[in-house]
């Protein structure tokens, strides 16, 4: 019986070892490989997509800024409330139709500063109005919300890193580790509250 | 009852085998022993705040009538419990002595050459160990969900997104997508926090201990003149076993001490998350990298291939990667052939000695960085801060081998000339 197994194919000859070892690698190398590539697509699940809800669509011509905290969280800025050369305000855009607050969008997040219309240099003067100028409040470096004033100075201080940039001159950083300015928002004063009038001047958020 | 616990389970001989292993003594050896009853504590106290704290960050209407995230909520909940907010600070309090006593614990396996052959696995190990301690502490700190912990993490979010190419998607796997904003965030983190880096650490110190019980702990100096070539030491049970009570129950009633009487982390003081950021300051075995990130100049950076290399990613993954690596490969630089049993006197390897002591003054100037900025330390100036960085550690460093040289050539040769003569590291 066992004779007549091993005349033709003898399991235990080398050549018959060696191609049962090459197929079982080879089966055990294709189950591994495959493992791999679904455990990948499932990971890829880890990395959520981004949702566009009504607040957290980007900031749009035309919104009306409203306070992004405080007592007055939601209401729109009023421009005669804000004091020359004091602390910006920061602020959220909403939606002038859906009286929508886009607040769930950091880089949505501005910041509102009264100067010297004079002190301002002819670029941020163009996007500025009645004094009034507007930033990304989103620190370019690492994305925190630059919400200090050095106020001897007149100077807008990123709490983050000490990133410094200048509100009079299209926000230049003059300290700190910014890569970049923060954009300016063009903005238009209309019947006491302050509307966007365009998008940023370039794209807000850190640098990434 | 140990005798019907003995015919089932062999007790003796574990007794024979394990619990009368010889442990030497030494003040420096207790240094592992309290990074492992901060974990315990941690573990602990854990598991009381995990009863009560809820991992969203839904908005609720709290009974005061402020509309609050839930996290946040849960840990004002959990402060009003008796002893609540005491057993919280106590979390926190021994998240920070378990680095403190890792990283002393480091210093004194470097400083006496213990890393060498046999030991260099557990050495890795505890590199690991050091770095997956640092990384849990991390991700429990946005938990709380207040205004000052949600900024401070919100660096570590920036420093995970700069590493090139991969960074975003390892930001958006360990912080469920954008931090912060996400509702996924809380979530991830906590069961990052709570299960799977406990786990591991659980895992990663059970074999710490497990090679070094099979490899034997080095020997104090004064063991070779005592015994040369024997293990000295008391025995694990009973006497090792006290000393550990002791030492763990003297540990307990600081931390209840310090945590009662300097509440960590008071998340009523800072407030639920909102649009003003607060001035931060990362805890302190982060401020070294918080300061290289203040003066690394924004200039620094390229691309390759869309890849980019920006500050964040030298200051925040190079420096303290390449830091990790140099560590790593000490074992297997700092070579010899015959095993180390003894421990080796700082004294009489002024090289490693004195490099050590540079590495200290550049995490200390560093450190000082982080304080750039703040009010009153206007001196503190880019250009100052990297002649510091550059030359304090370099001076120190020459200065602590020119001394040990002189001061302890002459002994150096006397005494390693007997059992184990080693390089002049």
């Amino acid at each position: 019986m066992s004779d007549h197994a091993n005349h033709d194919h003898d399991p235990e000859t080398p050549e018959a070892h060696a191609s049962r070892r090459a197929i079982l690698q080879a089966a055990i190398g294709a189950g591994v490989g495959a493992t791999l590539l679904s455990t990948l697509y499932i990971g890829a699940g880890l990395i959520p997509k981004k949702e566009v809800t009504p607040e957290t669509e980007p900031l749009a011509k035309g919104d009306i800024l409203v306070y992004g905290d405080g007592p007055k969280k939601g209401q729109p800025v009023n421009p005669a409330n804000l004091g020359l050369g004091e602390q910006q305000t920061v602020a959220y855009p909403m939606n002038p139709k859906t009286r929508v607050v886009k607040d769930k969008e950091a880089n949505n997040t501005v910041l509102l500063l009264k100067l010297d219309p004079a002190s301002l240099d002819a670029e941020t003067a163009k996007s500025a109005a009645e004094g009034v100028v507007a930033y990304s409040a989103v620190c370019k470096h690492l994305g925190c919300i630059v919400s200090n004033w050095d106020k001897a100075a007149q100077i807008l201080v990123c709490p983050c890193h000490q990133g410094r940039y200048d509100p009079k001159q299209s926000a230049k950083v003059v300290g700190g580790p910014p890569p970049k300015p923060v954009p300016q928002l063009p903005i238009k004063i209309e019947g006491g509250q302050i509307l966007a009038a365009a998008g940023f001047l370039a794209k807000p958020g850190k640098e990434v | 009852m140990y005798q019907w616990l003995d015919e089932r389970f062999d007790i003796s001989r574990l007794q024979r085998k394990f619990l009368r292993k010889a442990f030497p003594v030494h003040h420096s050896f207790f240094l592992g022993e309290i990074a492992l009853f901060a974990f315990v504590v941690l573990v602990l106290t854990g598991i009381f705040l995990t009863f009560n704290y809820e991992p969203s960050t839904r908005v609720i209407r709290a009974p005061d009538g402020r509309d609050l995230q839930a996290a946040y909520l849960s840990i004002l909940f959990i402060d009003s419990l008796p002893f609540g907010a005491v057993l919280r600070s106590m979390h926190h309090w021994s998240a920070h002595i378990m680095v403190a006593a890792a990283f002393l614990h480091l210093l004194r396996i470097l400083l006496s050459g213990a890393y060498k052959k046999p030991r260099e696995l557990n050495w890795l190990i505890g590199l690991g160990l050091l770095g997956l301690s640092i990384v849990t502490a991390f991700t429990g700190y946005a938990l709380p969900y207040d205004n000052y912990a949600v900024t401070a993490t919100r660096i570590g979010y920036g420093i995970a997104q700069s590493i090139p190419w991969i960074g975003s998607a390892v930001a958006s796997i360990m912080f469920g997508g954008e931090f912060p904003g996400s509702d996924r965030v809380i979530p991830r983190l906590y069961s990052i926090h709570v299960l799977w880096l406990p786990l591991l650490l659980i895992a990663t110190i059970g074999l710490h201990l497990l090679i070094m019980i099979k490899q034997k702990h080095t020997q104090p100096r004064y063991a070779e003149k005592v015994a040369p070539g024997k293990v000295m030491g008391v025995p694990a049970m009973p006497q090792q076993a006290v000393m550990m009570g002791v030492l763990f129950l003297v540990y307990l009633a600081i931390t209840a001490f310090v945590a009662g009487a300097f509440l960590a982390h008071p998340i009523e003081a800072f407030g639920p998350l909102s649009v003003k950021t607060p001035d931060v300051k990362p805890d302190w075995y982060f401020l070294w990298i918080y300061g290289l990130l203040k003066i690394i100049p924004s200039s620094w950076q390229f691309e390759i291939f869309g890849g980019k290399f920006g500050p964040e990613f030298w200051g925040g993954v190079v420096v303290p990667g390449m830091l990790g690596v140099v560590a790593a490969l000490l074992p297997f630089v700092d070579t010899r052939k015959n095993k180390l049993r003894y421990v080796e006197l700082p004294s009489q390897h002024p090289l490693r000695t004195s490099i050590t002591v540079g590495l200290l003054m550049f995490f200390i100037m560093a450190t000082l960085a982080g304080y750039k900025g703040d009010p009153g330390l206007d001196w503190l100036t880019t250009p100052l801060l990297w002649t510091l960085i550059l030359v304090v550690p370099t001076v120190t460093t020459a200065v602590s081998y020119v001394l040990m040289k002189s001061l302890y050539s002459e002994r150096s040769e006397g005494e390693s000339a007997a059992p184990s003569p080693g390089p002049g590291y």
